[in-house]
């Protein structure tokens, strides 16, 4: 019976002293407001200035690192031998006369200040030197006959914060969508217009990045965002649909030269997470089916017979996704 | 047993008081943690905000681009009208005209071109098989019976959630919003005419192929991106969907069969499909009176 009060007394103090200790931990480095640094005495405001530390209801004066709580001889208010005094510049001087700083404060103080102040100043996340793995959901632009909506997959690397260089691939087969559009001018009109769908598309692009920024959500939380271009060359493998004598053709798809150009926008979630959108016109020149139906049933069949007219085809699409920076950290390494 | 059953009541009492102990503390140092974030504590996310639209009007010409045509593109020139109540909400209004500006696509131009070159009639005197099957749906100029957006007036509450900035190339630096907009549309069309080809209204042969104007009344939404200038005008771009259903074409293609999705010989509603009508917009907005606000 009398062990149960002091178990629930030690079950207290377990609680109770974790919970003090973490707070004098986290007292060098920053405390404001709040009830738990008032009710921390001895703990030190070490970032706090102004009205901030009048609120934190501390004692001590702003200060830096070095004089933050713990067990330092500043705490005792008695100078030991191995601790300065707090005048550093004094010290110096005591040491080596001939190192002590000569200067006017006065006259440093008036000197103007140069500094560069930027928009942004420091990058949410810096690119430079990651792999950047998009994934997303491509729709079509332009096309009203046919839509090419795909799953899109992209790998980036940063050369430089603003430059990369990757590949994008894009996988339409079974998405494509002839509209019912079609078969209504086709019956309305009895004009046939030559169509085509894809299979797959890859390309070898470089992304450049020349705008970035930050937005503020509701006046609350802020996010940042940046802006690329891209452009690249490579293959998009495309057949017609045959749709003026599909009774006797039926093609095979081929790859065609494509290029590609567009914007993107990413919204950064975290360091390593962003949200994507990114319009890109694929151009290529694409081999449309032949309006002309031959009578000769063999020159019907005969393939070189199916193709028509080439024309240049701009596929623009749209893409919503994911981008996923690798590694997940990064160190600064510039200024800004 | 009584003896055993008490002491192991006890240390079970002991190790769940111990646990809510923990547990109680643990979420006090929690809440300390989170009060632990420096100088910044409390403070807005956002200080000195340049207020470009709390309390200005919003004079904005515009240009818009209708997308995803199939037979003619329209582009809209007109202005939006805008009050900021706040700099995160407005009401106004946008209009524009769109019968100045119109550019038929290429499948109009091959379709007329058929049709121009079609033969009337067969070596006997009667119609030709296509003329026969077409004669409902097309006209001598087909050019002539396709649907366009005359005009469009929308009032429209606009919600400027996102507020920012942006650096280009490290020298260019502008302030930035984005915002979304919904509100009714009214919207002037012109289409082809209703025909129910019976005597005296017949869907073929002189004056079944003229149009006639009506007003859709449609919701229209979008988003936008706004670029500041300087402290009285943005570059604007904006994305606007006004989905409502027209016949475009002036073309019989429902009404009648299964599901009233064949061809009925008669043009009335049944034939007016379903758009989003996708638009694009520029403009450039103009805020008065010149100077804006800054917050705290």
């Amino acid at each position: 019976m009398k062990s149960s009060p002091i178990g629930l007394l030690v079950a207290v103090a377990l609680g109770i002293f974790p919970a003090q200790s973490w707070a004098q931990a986290k007292a060098g480095k920053v405390t404001v407001g709040g009830k738990a640094a008032a009710s921390s005495k001895g703990v030190i405001d070490a970032d706090a200035s102004g009205d901030a530390a009048a609120s934190a209801g501390t004692d001590a004066a702003p200060a830096g690192d070095a004089a933050a709580a713990g067990d330092t001889a500043g705490d005792t208010g008695e100078p030991t031998e191995d601790t300065p005094t707090g005048s550093g510049l004094d010290d110096i001087c005591k040491i080596d006369p001939a190192a002590c700083p000569n200067l006017d404060m006065d006259k440093e103080a008036a000197r103007p200040l140069k500094e560069q102040i930027f928009a942004v100043q420091q990058a949410y996340a810096l690119r430079v030197r990651r792999f950047e793995l998009q994934a997303g959901w491509s729709f079509t632009m332009n096309d009203q006959f046919v839509s090419h909506p795909a799953p899109v997959l992209a790998l980036n690397y940063y050369i430089t914060n603003v430059l990369a260089i990757g590949v994008n691939g894009a996988y339409y087969a079974p998405f494509n969508v002839d509209k019912d559009f079609n078969a209504q001018v086709r019956r309305a009109a009895r004009v046939a217009v030559p169509l085509t769908e894809y299979q797959w598309g890859a390309a070898l692009n470089f992304t450049y990045v020349p705008a970035y920024g930050k937005f503020a959500g509701f006046g609350d939380f802020i996010f940042h965002y940046d802006a690329y271009v891209v452009g690249g060359v490579g293959a998009l493998s495309v057949r017609p649909i045959p749709v003026i004598d599909p009774d006797n053709r039926n093609f095979s798809f081929e790859p065609k030269l494509a290029f590609n150009a567009g914007i993107g926008l990413r919204i950064f979630v975290n360091r390593w997470f962003a949200a994507v959108l990114e319009v890109r016109d694929y151009v290529f020149n694409d081999k449309l089916e032949s309006l002309e139906t031959p009578t000769n049933p063999a020159d019907a069949q005969n393939k070189s017979k199916w193709y028509g007219e080439t024309s240049l085809t701009n596929n623009v699409q749209a893409q919503i996704g994911a981008a996923i920076f690798l590694p997940f950290s990064f160190d600064y390494r510039l200024p800004k | 047993m009584t003896i055993t059953k008490q002491k192991t009541t006890k240390r079970l009492v002991s190790v769940l008081a111990a646990a809510l102990a923990l547990f109680a503390f643990t979420e006090q140092a929690e809440a300390q943690q989170i009060l632990l974030t420096g100088p910044l504590a409390g403070a807005p996310a956002v200080r000195k905000l340049r207020q470009h639209r709390k309390g200005r009007f919003e004079v904005a010409p515009a240009v818009s681009f209708t997308l995803l045509d199939e037979y003619q593109r329209t582009i809209l020139l007109g202005a939006k009208l805008n009050y900021n109540f706040t700099d995160w909400l407005s009401f106004g209004a946008w209009g524009a005209i769109g019968s100045a500006i119109r550019i038929q696509t290429h499948l109009t131009e091959q379709i007329q071109s058929v049709n121009a070159s079609r033969p009337l009639t067969n070596a006997d005197g009667t119609p030709t098989t296509d003329r026969q099957l077409t004669k409902v749906n097309l006209g001598d100029d087909f050019k002539k019976q396709l649907g366009g957006i005359d005009w469009i007036v929308a009032p429209q509450l606009t919600a400027v959630p996102f507020r920012g900035k942006l650096a280009l190339f490290q020298s260019i630096y502008l302030d930035t919003d984005l915002y979304f907009f919904a509100g009714p549309a009214f919207v002037g069309l012109t289409e082809r005419k209703n025909c129910s080809n019976t005597e005296g209204d017949l869907c073929s042969g002189p004056g079944a192929f003229n149009t006639a104007t009506r007003v859709a009344v449609a919701p229209t939404v979008g988003l936008g991106f706004n670029f500041y200038i300087n402290k009285w005008s943005a570059l604007g771009f904006e994305g606007r969907l006004t989905p409502f259903s027209w016949n475009t074409a002036g073309f019989d293609t429902a009404g009648g069969g299964k599901d009233k999705k064949f061809p009925d010989n008669k043009i009335d509603n049944e034939d007016r499909q379903f758009s989003l009508n996708p638009m694009l917009s520029v403009s450039y907005s103009i805020y008065l009176p010149f100077q804006y606000k800054v917050s705290e």
